[in-house]
């Protein structure tokens, strides 16, 4: 279960010249095409929200009552909605919103999980039981309660569905980094740490995190696939990112299933950049991981 | 063994309260309460203070916490849940047939799950970075990165479309009409299990992995495909055990989370119950709810933990 | 636009082959019908929403019905009660009650029956849930004086009061069960209805079979009835489709009516009619700068209500452009004379101009931003929820959208946490003093969603309810609508609801009204063979 320190250790070397850098995505290209296929995607969807606003052909809150739900076309690549929007510009956009939430909520789940990990199994003792102790409450607890109490509590918008998603992925990484972080306290590093007097955080934080960056990394990439499609499923349910915003799980919402039929375009296209856009996440964040740490796949 | 079976049955108490406790908290946080969820809807415009008043007193919601709480706890420890604030009707009524529907579609996609993952994880590490391998892995992470509510539009859209077919309008129990039954459950569960066969075939294909590195397999290289299937044989029922629990981990959640997959295809399942609950504001369904699912999960977890100690020798008596 | 050519064709030869092949009506056969929504309890005296109406209306009578054949859903007819008179004072309404009527139990029902349940829903006893009390302020008391007759004394004389008693809600329940639990019926079904109760199965559906011993000889026609509860519109659709359901009585959108003509041809009929519920906006007076009318007749200067009545009919369960009573309807402004109003100008440019002076002569800059509440309802809230931002953003406004949860809604409404929200109101019948109090003083009316005091509107409200001429009323009712909508824009309007019953041929004796709370006792309903 534990990271080996060698591969973690590989990773955190500052001193890598660039050339090696090099070599090692070639390398990762080489032997893991399907990682890198992942990686193209993963790209592509970056680059589209970063450069949304050169890239969209129309805005994607400009309606058009004399273009409701027209087809594919020279104008509309893909189609308009029901309010005549352009439906490649909204995709567009929308990869914004999933990019926004997705990072979001995986960097935040990530960061406190494996800071609760760490600290757990750091102290050990009763404060270790005490965090695994509700840790397991939170795994037994249903997670669709957890993120329906978050957004009812705070209600809906982007801010708020990056803390409902990223709440139920704490207790996760908690577990893993704990397992991880747990072979690392062991090490003569961490004990000549302590003998010479260092403060807990300053262990914790210079010491112990670096060394679990490995299984944290793998963590939060795997989350991101996860959390951008359970962003499109808050939103699809009307829970998450509010119109007019632009955000794919909201344009396969109401009037694409309604129209699913005589305008399916509103309901294939933002469907398949969902699809394409966690595929893309999972393919490369499932290949990193084989690449990382060989040992942690078994977990 | 009795020890360690004991011991982790006790184990779940303290998980069970904390759970509790939790859902408890978090109910009241959530603003609003079943009296306005009920009175305060339309225009409303002749509704008084008075009347919702007086249905918090009759509900008890106007008591102290602490004494809704001892109240709850103290039901609990008796496995009475009491009635339902938004329906008065007890809640084992309520909750019945939506569970027998979660539990058949839970099981049901479990087994889809394992059936795909088994063949298709050894068939990708027998074929270990070959086109079958890539193939193996891109079928089933599309499947995971597929939204179950477009998958499952798209599907009943074609069979309207294609097949004139409509599912069945209710659920039926399996025993009472099978074939109803499965009319409307078969592609909810294909739907799901092709889903949740991702995670089980990545870990059929890496302990497969492992066995084939053995050395008495790696002899047998050459003596082509069938003969190595039938000398791992032995060795793969231990690989089998993992997945078995990363699927049957995934368990309690397809029991209570699949609101999506519920609402596209029409299922009053226990998830729309969850969300119905949460929204009417219904605290004594939600809290029964939670405490199910939550005992299904350890249940499942405990379940788990037994079979590894039975069948795995190493971990008994932790 | 070939297809809504076709369903109107169809709606309208449905109409008119309608008298042509009266066909006698044919007994047999259990109706099926998805509710989109599951009774709270069973309790109408309590509950309000069609989720309850729709499966359990079919085993109550009520003291008087709307005239299952009227499509304005309007006129009083005898039910329970097999007529009426009204006193010259207008305070005391005596009413002769029907005999012979057995409850499913086999017992009489008599007057003390009747006087029990509204003395339940007027004068509930202490912890007992009466949604519809403050409806009846007028009643003084309910008297059964012999079996065969009720009184109702009122304080003053009311011009709707005959309306309030054709709610579908007030069924009437047996006083001997009242007299030992009054929650009783909460979670019980007994009544005098056209069918029988069978089971609930929750989360599954509600059975009724034919009442034997119904009052009304030869009604009802169908063996029973079938409601399904189904959440998702999609599946409901899907229902009808796969005729394995004849009809939703709640109504479908555009959308699903033109996929389901086109899927079964003269297999489906389509009912239409405007629906007596709207969205509306209100604009909270306490917040600034909404605390300046000329701010708020900007906001409806800024919609274009006649293009959304073309655009969004095709994409929404809305239609007509509407004042503050149903279009159609006798208290209801012509459209011609509606078109006078601030935001009902058939010239969307000169309107969206006005708008913009008016912001800047506030000083309200350009860009100026706010936040829009909407209730997490997909339709046709969402759809609304779209068109109004978009619209303000027409003339500078920056409009967020926030939505809440339904639940959470009207709660957050009330506390008055918003700067301009989504508002609801629909009734079961149109009648100016139901549909117009929404807009009286929240002094006097808490669910005054705009936070004002207007004295003026008051006095208004009041004089027409008085008003004994409806000539003089509709003139009242007119100065009414001026002062909240345009002078002082109190409240702006969305558009009128529009209700589409697809339903299969198959059904007769079913009515279309403006409201989705009536006609569902099912007793003139009867399917083909």
């Amino acid at each position: 279960m534990a990271a080996s320190p060698h591969t973690v250790e590989q990773l955190n070397r500052e001193a890598i010249p660039r050339a090696r850098w090099l070599q090692a995505v070639l390398h990762f290209v080489v032997n893991r095409p399907l990682g890198a296929v992942g990686a193209v995607l993963v790209l592509l969807t970056a680059t589209l929200a970063l450069t949304a606003n050169f890239v969209a052909p129309y805005d994607p809150l400009s309606t058009d009552y004399g273009a409701m739900l027209s087809p594919p076309d020279a104008h509309h690549w893909l189609g308009t909605d029901s309010f005549g929007r352009d439906v490649l510009s909204r995709i567009i956009y929308g990869s914004r919103t999933a990019m926004t939430v997705g990072l979001g909520a995986s960097l935040l789940g990530a960061s406190i999980g494996s800071l609760i990990g760490v600290v757990s199994a750091y102290f050990g003792g009763r404060v270790d039981l005490l965090l695994q102790r509700v840790l397991d409450v939170f795994f037994a607890f249903p997670v669709i309660v957890l993120a329906l109490a978050v957004v009812a509590i705070l209600g809906t918008g982007a801010g708020n569905v990056i803390l409902a998603i990223a709440t139920p992925m704490v207790p996760r990484c908690a577990r893993v980094v704990r397992a991880a972080a747990l072979s690392v306290r062991e090490m003569p590093y961490v004990d000549a740490a302590r003998a010479s007097g260092f403060g807990h955080r300053r262990i914790i934080l210079r010491h112990m995190l670096p060394n679990v960056m490995a299984p944290i990394l793998i963590m939060t990439t795997a989350f991101l696939g996860e959390a951008i499609l359970l962003e499109a499923s808050l939103s699809f349910l009307g829970l998450g990112v509010q119109e007019p915003t632009a955000a794919w799980g909201l344009m396969l919402r109401g009037a694409a299933v309604e129209f699913a039929e005589t305008a399916p375009w509103m309901a294939i296209f933002p469907g398949l950049a969902i699809s394409l856009a966690v595929f893309g996440f999972n393919l490369f964040g499932d290949s990193l991981r084989d690449a990382l740490d060989p040992r942690l796949r078994t977990q | 063994m009795a020890f360690y079976i004991l011991k982790r049955l006790l184990a779940m108490i303290p998980t069970l309260l904390g759970v509790a406790t939790l859902i408890f908290l978090l109910l009241r946080v959530i603003p609003g309460d079943v009296v306005e969820a009920r009175y305060l809807t339309q225009g409303s415009q002749f509704q008084s203070q008075d009347l919702m008043n007086q249905e918090r007193h009759k509900l008890g919601l106007d008591k102290p916490l602490w004494r809704q709480f001892t109240g709850w706890m103290s039901g609990l420890a008796r496995f009475d849940f009491g009635l339902s604030m938004w329906t008065s009707a007890p809640i084992t009524d309520e909750i019945k047939l939506r569970f027998a529907l979660s539990l058949q579609l839970a099981i049901m996609a479990s087994i889809i799950a394992s059936c795909l993952a088994i063949p298709l994880g050894i068939l990708a590490a027998m074929k270990q970075d070959t086109w079958v391998d890539y193939s193996v892995r891109v079928f089933t992470i599309a499947g995971l990165a597929t939204p179950s509510f477009w998958l499952g539009t798209l599907m009943i859209l074609a069979m309207l479309i294609f097949f004139k077919w409509v599912p069945p309008m209710t659920f039926t129990p399996l025993w009472v009409s099978p074939k109803e039954n499965l009319a409307l459950l078969l592609w909810p569960a294909l739907a799901v299990g092709y889903r949740y066969c991702a995670v089980g075939t990545r870990m059929m294909r890496s302990t497969m992995l492992e066995v084939l590195r053995e050395d008495y397999i790696r002899t047998a290289r050459a003596k082509g495909l069938w003969l190595k299937l039938i000398l791992t044989r032995h060795a793969l029922k231990n690989a089998i055990l993992p997945v078995l629990t990363v699927i049957s981990m995934e368990f309690a959640f397809l029991l209570g989370g699949l609101v999506v997959t519920e609402q596209v295809f029409n299922l009053n399942g226990l998830g729309m119950l969850f969300v119905e609950a949460i929204s009417h504001r219904d605290y004594t369904l939600t809290q029964a709810l939670v405490m199910l699912v939550a005992s299904a999960f350890l249940v499942v977890n405990f379940m788990v933990d037994i079979a590894y100690a039975v069948l795995d020798p190493r971990i008994r008596y932790r | 636009m070939k297809s809504f050519a076709r369903v109107f064709a169809l709606a309208a030869a449905a109409l008119f082959a309608w008298p042509l092949h009266a066909q006698s009506p044919h007994y047999g056969g259990e109706l099926v019908f998805p509710v989109p929504s599951e009774p709270p309890s069973y309790d109408g005296h309590r509950e309000e929403t069609f989720g309850l109406i729709h499966p359990i209306a079919p085993f109550y009578n009520t003291l008087l019905r709307v005239d299952p054949n009227d499509k304005s859903g309007t006129k009083p007819y005898p039910s329970l009660a097999e007529s009426w008179t009204e006193s010259k004072d207008g305070k005391t309404y005596t009413f002769r009650i029907r005999k012979g009527v057995k409850f499913h139990d086999g017992s009489e029902m008599t007057s003390k029956d009747i006087k029990a349940s509204y003395d339940k829903i007027i004068f509930p006893p202490a912890g007992v849930g009466s949604s519809r009390k403050g409806q009846y302020a007028d009643v003084e008391s309910v008297e059964a004086p012999d079996p065969g007759t009720v009184v109702f004394k009122l304080k003053h004389p009311s011009g709707s009061f005959i309306a309030s008693l054709l709610s579908p809600y007030n069924f009437i329940y047996k006083a001997d069960i009242l007299a030992k639990d009054p929650h009783w019926y909460e979670t019980h079904i007994m009544g005098t209805g056209p069918f029988v109760f069978v089971e609930h199965v929750k989360g599954s559906h509600v059975l009724g079979k034919k009442n034997p011993n119904y009052w009304d000889q030869g009604k009802p026609y169908l063996d029973g009835f079938r409601a399904v509860f189904m959440r998702d519109s999609a599946a409901q659709v899907a229902a009808v489709r796969g005729e394995r359901a004849q009809i939703q009585f709640r109504g479908f959108t555009p959308a699903n009516r033109d996929d389901l003509v086109k899927a079964l041809g003269n297999k489906i009929t389509v009912d239409e009619s405007p629906w007596d519920c709207i969205l509306l906006v209100a604009i909270n007076h306490k917040k600034k700068p909404f605390d300046d009318p000329r701010v708020r007749r900007a906001l409806t200067l800024a919609l274009d209500r006649w293009e959304a009545s073309k655009a969004l009919s095709r994409i929404a369960i809305v239609k007509e452009v509407a004042g503050v009573q149903v279009p159609g309807t006798p208290f209801a402004t012509p459209p011609d004379e509606l078109a006078k109003l601030a935001g009902y100008w058939h010239d969307a440019e000169k309107s969206r101009a006005e708008a913009k002076r008016l912001l800047k002569e506030a000083g309200v800059p350009d860009g100026f931003s706010f936040t829009f509440m909407n209730r997490g309802v997909p339709m046709p809230y969402e759809p609304l929820g779209v068109w109004l931002i978009d619209q303000w953003r027409k003339v500078g406004l920056n409009v967020t959208q926030k939505v809440i949860e339904p639940a959470a809604y009207f709660g957050a409404l009330r506390r008055g946490e918003h700067d301009v929200a989504m508002d609801f109101q629909c009734g079961y019948i149109v009648e100016p003093d139901l549909d117009m109090y929404k807009f009286t003083s929240s002094s006097r009316n808490p669910a005054n969603y705009s936070f004002y005091e207007d004295p003026v509107v008051d006095k208004l409200y009041d004089q027409q309810s008085q008003a004994t001429n409806p000539e003089e009323r509709k003139k009242i009712v007119r100065e009414f609508e001026k002062r909240v909508l345009d002078e002082q824009a109190h409240y702006l309007m969305t558009l009128q609801w529009h209700r589409i019953i697809p339903h299969s041929s198959r059904l007769h004796g079913w009515t279309i009204t403006p409201s989705h709370y009536l006609n569902n006792t099912l007793d003139t309903v009867w399917l083909d063979p």
